[in-house]
């Protein structure tokens, strides 16, 4: 196991919620990463946000790690759940707020029926 | 070839979908990161086959990254897709 899949196992495994993303939740850097954070921002999700242009080993290890090509990446329990249209999907169809309830990860449930509304 | 050639025919060919839209998106992010001049960065994928049929969100964007291929997958900066049976 290289170091850099080493730091993603324990990061995945230590934390509830993690997302891979460029830039930071705060100030994300490309559009997709953004709208994940934004959705997990809104909904009040207590997560951990690891940027991969701080760290190229990283970068490339996290597509290594869930053989997947592409950055935004989430994790809930250490389980890969998606990209940025996964996570949309799920936000819209309500399967996220499910996956959270199941995984005992609190949110703000009113929050997430007024993204589903607004998309309605 | 195009790039959206490209994927359109390999797309195609591995799903054998029943309805294919693949849509460059790149003049919408010009000045995002990854823009290159002259388009074919950012791309948008609507599919909808049979082969998605019991399959996973995730392991149908799969079937569509192996579709395309490694090399185009990476070439391409931004792919987002539609996909269902």
């Amino acid at each position: 196991m290289s170091d850099a899949t080493q730091k993603i196992e324990e990061t995945v495994k230590s934390h509830d919620v993690v997302l891979y993303m460029k830039g930071t939740k705060e100030m994300p850097q490309c559009g997709f990463s953004s709208r994940v954070a934004g959705v997990l921002n809104y909904m009040g999700i207590d997560y951990t946000d690891v940027n991969v242009l701080a760290d190229e080993g990283i970068r490339q290890g996290i597509k290594e790690y869930s053989d997947w090509p592409t950055i935004p990446q989430l994790y809930v329990k250490g389980e890969f759940v998606g990209g940025c249209d996964i996570v949309t999907e799920m936000t819209l169809s309500g399967e996220l707020d499910t996956l959270f309830d199941e995984n005992g990860v609190a949110y703000d449930k009113d929050a997430a029926e007024k993204i589903r509304q607004a998309n309605a | 070839m195009t790039r959206t050639e490209q994927i359109e025919t390999r797309l195609r060919d591995a799903l054998a979908p029943r309805e294919l839209t693949v849509r460059d998106d790149s003049e919408r992010h010009r000045g995002h990161a990854g823009y290159q001049e002259g388009g074919e960065s950012h791309f948008h994928v609507v599919i909808r086959s049979d082969a998605f049929a019991g399959q996973s969100r995730i392991n149908r964007h799969r079937m569509v990254h192996k579709a395309l291929g490694p090399e185009l997958t990476a070439a391409i900066h931004a792919l987002s897709m539609d996909l269902d049976t």
